[in-house]
This record gives structure tokens, sequence and C-alpha cells, in this order.
């Protein structure tokens, strides 16, 4: 019962314990990836595997931009992703100040449509995408994955705008109005900026939701030239001799992004996340 | 809500309908064309038949693919559940070092899921991979396990890959959920002689209703929709052990060009997906 008092529920060797077991779960196989990509092509094939490189060295780094084009592919990734992000963020901003502090007629329908786009799996849309992206000359193109890539993003910026603007006072857009401000001056003016780190938290999400996503990508690209990361590294897994160093660099700098933009930005993704899932 | 209503209110269509119609251009109408091929008879031929459907119906495999897709995320979503619990219980309480923790239990979430499998994928690996090294020097095991090969493992062995990279969401919630649960609670019933099992039934369950619901819903369709990770470790192999909903259209699509049936075959998982996801669209646009 004292126990309870001080908030614990587990004792210190239960409660250590179990997070020691759990977080060597979480992050082993981060290690083993960081410890293969350290290795040759020929200490990677030894039987039994060693755990440390004998010999660490970049080999793995360096091949990847020679032998495969990694390179292009991040180049590619960062464009696309970049682009999603910002339109989407835009347009969820947008629409997020709209359902945030206007109630009108088919409020509820419309917050139903946008939270039922989310639910739609890709695999519905890339058919139909082949083919319209074809005829308007976008297939195996970086817009035509931009265009994509709203489908996936929009509703959650949309979703996660809203909460982050939601927490801004309404009176602030009132004292704005009675000052003679337009609603878009408003908007603009007082609701951005002030709701500036919820946008960069939505930008940042829509990035690594971009950043992650293979299905568009594997469907709507087919020459070299247009390949981002994540097509690179699911390509290199059918080929008939993986080199297993080389591609765990390549996956290694695939997490990066999404690992340094969360350790960044943590607090903020955490509220953005549940602001948008969960009201507390 | 009372909020101050002022009389630009028609303003709202300037905000919302730009996203709107973008959503509706992006989404609703692609969607709708999936829709009308899934009514075309393959290779050709009148307008409006159910023959996709009723061979769909009929097909041995997209049964097993159904029911591989029930498995995955039943078990998936089930041990993301559970583990996640556990861990947002442990963390909420006064610990050393409660952020590290936090982020590295984190980690597993946030990297793309091809390049979470592609990692277990090499780990997996019969022969040069870590998971046999470590389980023969444990003394666990005294052969070369096939994980992804052996068909009775394989779909086992993704869920799992699956339960590490998912379960640091629930996590999350959860220990945000934990975290505004009043202190004065426990300490009330505490004072009542409750024990620490009663506590977590009466009142830590109860408080977390909502995120759990929350939880369930979003991973449900998160789950359904995986891709990537299936495709970095299996493809859908060895057969079509692994094969979920989400693979099996894409290559209908991609390999086959069966572009019909793969759109049936998206409709019913669509119609699946939003039905399971009703309530939750339901209880969240009332309260907005």
């Amino acid at each position: 019962m004292v126990q309870e008092q001080k908030g614990r529920w587990f004792s210190s060797t239960e409660t250590y314990g179990f997070l020691l077991l759990v977080s060597l779960f979480a992050i082993f196989p981060f290690i083993w990836m960081v410890s293969t990509s350290l290795k040759t092509e020929a200490e990677a094939f030894r039987v039994p595997p060693t755990w440390i490189p004998l010999k660490p060295n970049v080999d793995a780094y360096i091949s990847m931009w020679v032998k495969k084009s990694f390179g292009l592919y991040f180049l590619n990734s960062t464009i696309i992703s970049l682009f999603t992000a910002v339109l989407s963020t835009f347009f969820g901003a947008l629409a997020g100040y709209g359902f945030s502090r206007f109630f009108f007629k088919g409020r509820r329908f419309l917050i139903g449509f946008f939270l039922a786009t989310q639910m739609l799996p890709g695999v519905l849309l890339v058919g139909p995408y082949f083919k319209i992206l074809s005829k308007l000359g976008l297939y195996d193109t970086r817009t035509g994955l931009v265009i994509a890539f709203l489908t996936i993003c929009l509703p959650f910026s949309t979703w996660m705008m809203k909460g982050f603007i939601d927490r801004v006072p309404d009176v602030l857009d009132q004292a704005a109005l009675v000052d003679g401000c337009s609603r878009f001056g408003v908007f603009f003016r007082v609701i951005l900026p002030i709701s500036a780190p919820g946008m960069v938290a939505t930008i940042i999400f829509a990035f690594l939701l971009a950043w992650g996503d293979l299905l568009w990508v594997i469907c709507l690209t087919s020459t070299e030239s247009m390949i981002t990361v994540t097509l690179g590294i699911a390509r290199t897994v059918g080929e008939f001799q993986i080199m297993w160093p080389m591609l765990m660099a390549g996956a290694l700098l695939g997490g990066m992004p999404a690992i340094i933009l969360y350790l960044l930005l943590q607090r903020l993704l955490v509220q953005g996340m549940t602001a948008g899932a969960v009201k507390e | 809500m009372s909020r101050f209503r002022i009389k630009d209110q028609h303003m709202w269509a300037f905000f919302v309908l730009p996203g709107t119609l973008l959503l509706v251009l992006v989404l609703a109408f692609p969607a709708s064309q999936s829709l009308l091929y899934s009514i075309y008879p393959e290779g050709g031929g009148s307008f409006f038949t159910l023959a996709n459907y009723s061979t769909l119906w009929g097909d041995a495999v997209f049964r097993q693919v159904f029911g591989n897709t029930v498995l995955f995320v039943a078990l998936s979503v089930g041990s993301h559940l559970l583990l996640g619990l556990g861990v947002a219980l442990v963390l909420n309480q006064e610990i050393f070092a409660q952020p590290l923790f936090r982020l590295i239990a984190l980690l597993p979430w946030v990297v793309p899921d091809v390049v979470a499998g592609i990692i277990w994928k090499w780990m997996f690996d019969p022969v040069y991979g870590a998971i046999n090294d470590l389980l023969i020097k444990a003394g666990l095991i005294g052969t070369h396990v096939q994980w992804l090969a052996n068909p009775r493992l394989t779909l086992l062995s993704v869920i799992f890959v699956n339960l590490w990279r998912g379960f640091p969401f629930v996590m999350l919630i959860l220990l945000a959920g934990l975290q505004s649960i009043p202190r004065v609670l426990y300490e009330a019933a505490a004072i009542d002689g409750a024990s620490r099992w009663e506590l977590f039934l009466r009142i830590t369950l109860p408080s977390l209703k909502k995120m759990l619901a929350v939880a369930l819903a979003l991973d449900i369709v998160w789950e359904v929709r995986r891709f990537g990770l299936i495709q970095a470790m299996t493809q859908g192999g060895p057969g079509n052990m692994t094969e979920v909903l989400s693979t099996y259209i894409y290559k209908q699509y991609f390999q086959f060009f069966r572009f019909e049936y793969a759109s049936a075959v998206a409709v019913v998982m669509t119609i699946a997906l939003l039905l399971v996801s009703l309530p939750y669209i339901w209880m969240i646009s009332r309260e907005e």
C-alpha cells in the first residue's frame, strides 16, 4: 500500500527487469543491423556469425553509392516526401481550422468523410491510379507519387492540425476579427504563427508517412531513376545473392530520418498523435 | 460547446472545401473507379456482372488469404495490446530514466516497415542469422530452424516481427491515457484497502476504456493494410502461407494483370475495413 502511494505498482526488480528485457527486444535488431553494416561481405557469411565485426569498415556504405544508386533513391524519397508533406499540411491546416471554428450544416458528415478516407486501403486505389496516371502522362513520375501520397497524408494532416488549432483559444480569433481582420487574415496572421510547432510536427509526420511507404512506389514507378529508398531496399531482397552488409547500411540510412526526427520532436509528435486520435 | 458565433459562418466553405474537393479528386474518384472495374467481366465484355465476386467466393486461394489476414491481424493486434499495456503500466511509475526507456521502446515503430522487415529477414536467416545462433548457444534448439521457409512457422514468424514493430504505438497511446488518471483515485481506493489487482480492474481499465478502443480501431485498420513488412520478409510465400489481402491484391493487379478480379477483392477488403471502423468513425465524429 505504501508502494501505491509512491506511484509504484511493481517492485524495483520487476520493473527494471521487465524494462531491460523490453529494451533489449526493441533495440537488438538495430544493433545487429549496425554490426552487419560494418562487416565485409565475407564476414557476413561466416558460420557461426560474429556478433562484433572483426575488422569494422565502411565498405558497405561506399558500395551503396557506387554499386547501387542509393544516392538517387534518397534524393527521390526526399523530394517526394517533402512536397507531399508541405501540400498536405497546408490543405490540412485550412480544413482543420474550418472544422475547429465553424459549426455548419453537414459538418459531422464531412468529419465522417475525412475519417472514413483515412480507413481506405491503398490497394483499393493503386489500380485506378495506375490507369489514370498513365493517361495523364504522370505514371512513373515524382508528381504522380506526390498526388498519390496526398491520399495517405491529407486525412492525417487535417486531423492533426485540427487537434493543434483546437488548443488555440477562440478569443484570439474574435479579437482579431473585431480589430477588422478578415477570416483569412486571422488564419494566416494569428492561427498559423501560434500553431507553428504543430505545423512542424504535422509536416514531419506527413513526411515520414510518405517516406515509409512501399505500396504506392512499387505500383506507380517502373524506371530505376524513380526508385525511392524503400523500393530500393525491397528490390534488393529479390536478388539472387543478397549483399547483406550493403543492404543493412541502406536500411540504416533509410530508417535514419525517422529516428532523428522522432528524437528531436518526440514530445510534439506524441501530442499531435494523441490530439488527433485521442481526446483527454 | 459554448462558442461565441460571429456572423461569418458561411466562411467555413473556404477552409473546408479545398481539402474536401482534393480528397474527392484523389481518393473518392479513384475508389469509385475500382468499384466500376469490379463489376466488369474479366477480359472485356458487357457491363455489370457479379462474376468477379462469385469467382473470389469460390476461390480456395482467396479463402486462404482471407484466413491468413484474419489470423495476422488478430494475433498482431492482440499482442500489441498486451505488450503495449504492460510496458505502459511499468513506465507509468515513478522510475529512473523514464524518457530514455520510452524512447528506446518507441524505436521499432518509427522506422519504415520495409526496414523492419528486412532487418528481421536477415536475423531469421537459418545459417547466418542472429536468432538461430542465439538459440543454439542458449541450448534451446539443436539444428538450424527455417523460420521463414517452414510452412508451419513462417506466418507466426512474420506476426512475431509485427509484434515487435507495432507494440510501441499502443504503449504510447495508453501511457498518455494512464498519465491523465488522477492519482487521488488510487490513493482513495488504497486507503479503503483495495489490492493492486483490484486497483487495476476497477480504476485503471475503466479509465483506459476509450484509449483502448481508439488503439484497437486504428491498429486493426493499419494491420489489415500492412504491406511493406510482408513484402520485404516473404513476399507472401512460401506457397501462399504468408499471403495477406494487400499482397494478394497487389499481385493480382501488377503480376497477373487481373484488374477486374483484383478490384473485386479490394472492394471486399474495403467493405470489411469500413465495417470494422464504423463504430470508431461514429464515436469520433459525434464528439468533435
